[in-house]
């Protein structure tokens, strides 16, 4: 047998000892409208996606058997938790949870690692990790919040809902995000916002240092405030200027004004203190 | 020892008994069978409780029943404000209340700071207040948040620091602007969200740092 025969039989080995060890387990919960599903897991991955009924279905994949599931059902509230045993490590302790809920479901998301990940619901929604990656996308009618310190956070397709990210240093991606109140706050993370700042919103994308960057097409109507104390500040969209300022409008550093239809439009404030703020127009296919 | 004695001291046999106690149930049956049935019922209902756990639907009927008598009443509808904690949290909880106290002082703060100063010739313009001391209110300080991650996973320490740093620095940045601009609205928002930037590091960071 060569020598090569033998590395590859023992990866081999190695690999199918690595998928024994790992354990798989499913739950089913029966709840009614509005439910209430809270995962925490402090290691690994969680992804809620909407169940055609009304069952809560938890599939959890456990690395170890360091790791162990609780799970409990109180009414309409289902509480998973993932229990760390003695001697857990991030690795061993880690669990992957693929969770499928009613699509009105509140969801609660908890982990130090995740990523974390929801689509196609309208049930209110947080997720919190401290390192996660975070994912949101096709959400309607629903309150999004997130909070990480370094994960960053992307959502797609996030409409007529309170949306509030709060991210200390992750990078943060808006696309296509609209609704009546729309906060993102970073202390050094970048935002970028693909979209048109619709629905009669208040927007606001505040960055102490990361730079904040907005790319809106041609027929957004706003009332756009931008300001950056120490960065530059680029606007590239002809704005109706605004007769009274709170705040001194210096060339380069800030600009305020109104674009499209004064009657119909939303707020945006754009705020940062050293970033760079950068209000683009749309390129039209 | 007689069997009203023996009765009254049944407790002590759990633990080996005494010699009177022992020779009584060696002359008496009545109390020796008696000792014996006690001793299976206890190890009996040890392997009950396990195996027999009443159904969730049980103790829902218990719960409908308790509402119907208005003992008990319906939780609230909509999402708890304040996350559960379990008890592995439980020496972290204390981070609840004074983050909700940093955000108070915060606000308190802030309103100070928005009301107009009379600036006269004999009026000196009260110095901004350092963060140490408006986090001394609510009992949170920097060096409490690094011993707990220190403890508790220290290989997380230097990224602490770093993020300490950065927001440290957003909140005088921010207490700044809003010296220089006390009649702008956005930036005493904009001091209120930096330390609510802060209040979620030291909510997520000892989240991380805990096993």
């Amino acid at each position: 047998m060569s020598r090569r025969t033998i590395e590859f039989a023992a990866i081999g080995a190695m690999m199918a000892g690595t998928l024994l060890a790992q354990t798989r387990k499913e739950y089913r919960f029966n709840v009614g409208p509005t439910a209430g599903v809270s995962v925490n897991n402090p290691y690994g991955s969680i992804s809620v996606k909407p169940s055609p009924g009304n069952t809560v279905v938890v599939n959890a994949v456990l690395a170890s058997d360091k790791v162990e599931v609780d799970s409990n059902q109180n009414g309409n509230r289902v509480d998973i938790q993932s229990h760390l045993l003695p001697g857990a490590t991030e690795e061993s302790g880690h669990v992957d949870y693929e969770i499928l809920v009613p699509p009105d479901a509140s969801v609660s998301l908890h982990s130090t690692t995740g990523p974390l990940r929801a689509e196609r619901l309208h049930g209110d929604m947080t997720l919190e990790g401290a390192a996660a990656l975070v994912d949101v996308r096709d959400v309607s009618n629903a309150h999004v919040h997130v909070k990480t310190l370094n994960g960053p956070v992307t959502l797609t397709n996030v409409f007529e809902g309170h949306v509030e990210v709060d991210s200390l240093s992750g990078a943060i991606t808006l696309n296509r995000v609209n609704g009546p109140l729309v906060q993102v706050v970073s202390t050094s993370g970048g935002i970028s916002y693909t979209g048109d700042f619709g629905d009669s919103g208040e927007y606001r994308l505040t960055s102490h240092s990361g730079d904040i960057e907005a790319t809106v097409p041609e027929y957004t109507s706003a009332d756009v405030s931008a300001r950056s104390v120490k960065g530059e500040v680029r606007d590239d969209i002809p704005l109706q200027p605004k007769t009274h300022t709170w705040f001194p409008v210096k060339e380069g550093r800030a600009f305020m004004g109104t674009m499209g239809k004064a009657a119909v439009s939303s707020t945006v404030v754009l705020r940062t203190f050293s970033g760079k703020i950068h209000l683009r127009k749309r390129a039209e296919k | 020892m007689n069997c009203v004695e023996l009765r009254k001291s049944l407790a002590e046999i759990e633990t080996g008994g005494s010699a009177e106690q022992q020779a009584h149930l060696k002359s008496c049956p009545e109390c020796s069978a008696l000792v014996a049935d006690l001793n299976l019922l206890a190890a009996a209902a040890v392997k009950l409780r396990a195996a027999h756990e009443p159904s969730p639907r049980v103790w829902n009927s218990i719960e409908i029943a308790l509402r119907q008598e208005g003992l008990v009443h319906p939780p609230h509808a909509g999402r708890s404000l304040i996350p559960s904690f379990s008890s592995r949290w439980a020496w972290a909880r204390w981070m609840v209340p004074a983050a909700a106290a940093l955000l108070i002082a915060v606000g308190v703060y802030v309103r100070q700071q928005s009301t107009p100063v009379q600036l006269t010739s004999n009026t000196a313009r009260p110095a901004v207040s350092a963060t140490a001391s408006d986090l001394g209110v609510a009992g949170l300080n920097d060096d409490d948040l690094l011993q707990e991650v220190s403890e508790q996973m220290p290989a997380m320490k230097a990224e602490c620091i770093d993020n300490l740093r950065r927001v440290n620095q957003y909140i005088e940045d921010a207490k700044s602007d809003l010296a220089a601009n006390p009649n702008d609205e956005d930036a005493r928002r904009s001091l209120l969200e930096a330390y609510q930037q802060k209040a979620m590091l030291f909510e997520l960071a000892m989240d991380r740092s805990l096993p």
